[in-house]
């Protein structure tokens, strides 16, 4: 009985729950991981980009942390790659994880477009990560993802 | 609110010179109907929306847009525009009950 005290019962609790503490620290300050993206959104991007991975850099989306009105949600998306003509932004896609439509926009751009920047308004259904994926001439994808929060629904 | 389907706006800065890279600003009024909302009687309204844009430069086709329903009623767009030639710049929409909205600016050097 001596082994398992009242006080080794705290001190083992004790040490439990400080490891699962540490454990949600670090998991806050690591990059999300590529799996949090729903089944929905990957069957998307799989249409999209068949198995192309997207990686994170690159692109720069503007959106509003909470967006009183889910009709007319301003967007911007920037990128820093080039628009030679021999490597350019061939597109940029808008894609909202919890929209009717998921696939919302695609901006196929050319090298007379300068530089890489599309700004438009958009509608969101509902509290949502937003995704900007940015596909080069020679077939990197690179994206940023952003959520907004929704208090008026904007698509019915 | 009435609007007037397929008037648009085109707006490009002035005092362009050779080689910049400018902002264009587009505006054409639509509804925008993603076919999900009922009107007042219940009756659904039918999807109705700008699905394509495209924006040619010259001759040459600088940009090309594909929308869902989920582009804001009265689409706006704003991008760059690299102007190294004197020329038109024509915005082409086109709805998906087959509306055609035109709108021309030309592009021009200051001296």
């Amino acid at each position: 009985m001596s082994g398992f005290s009242r006080r080794w019962f705290l001190h083992a609790s004790g040490l439990a729950f400080l490891a699962l503490a540490v454990r949600r620290l670090a998991a806050l300050g690591a990059p999300r991981p590529r799996d949090d993206v729903p089944w929905k959104v990957q069957q998307v991007l799989k249409q999209l980009f068949g198995d192309r991975p997207v990686q994170d850099g690159h692109v720069q989306l503007d959106v509003p942390t909470v967006a009183a009105d889910g009709r007319v949600v301003p967007v911007m998306i920037e990128s820093d790659l080039p628009m030679a003509a021999e490597r350019y932004v061939k597109a940029v896609h808008l894609l909202v994880d919890n929209n009717p439509d998921i696939h919302l926009a695609e901006f196929r751009l050319t090298p007379q477009i300068g530089q890489a920047f599309v700004s438009t308004r958009i509608k969101m259904r509902m509290t949502s990560p937003v995704r900007a994926i940015v596909e080069t001439s020679d077939g990197a994808l690179w994206g940023a993802a952003a959520d907004v929060r929704v208090t008026v629904n904007g698509c019915g | 609110m009435t609007i007037e389907v397929g008037a648009a706006r085109v707006l490009v800065p002035t005092g362009i010179r050779r080689g910049d890279v400018i902002d264009v600003r587009a505006l054409v009024e639509h509804p925008m109907a993603t076919g999900l909302f009922r009107d007042a009687r219940g009756n659904p309204i039918p999807a109705y929306f700008i699905n394509d844009v495209s924006v040619t430069y010259g001759d040459r086709e600088a940009a090309h847009f594909v929308w869902s329903s989920g582009i804001s009623r009265d689409p706006f767009v704003e991008f760059s525009l690299r102007a190294d030639r004197e020329a038109p710049l024509t915005f082409t929409w086109k709805d998906n009950k087959g509306g055609v909205f035109t709108q021309t600016v030309d592009i021009k050097f200051v001296a």
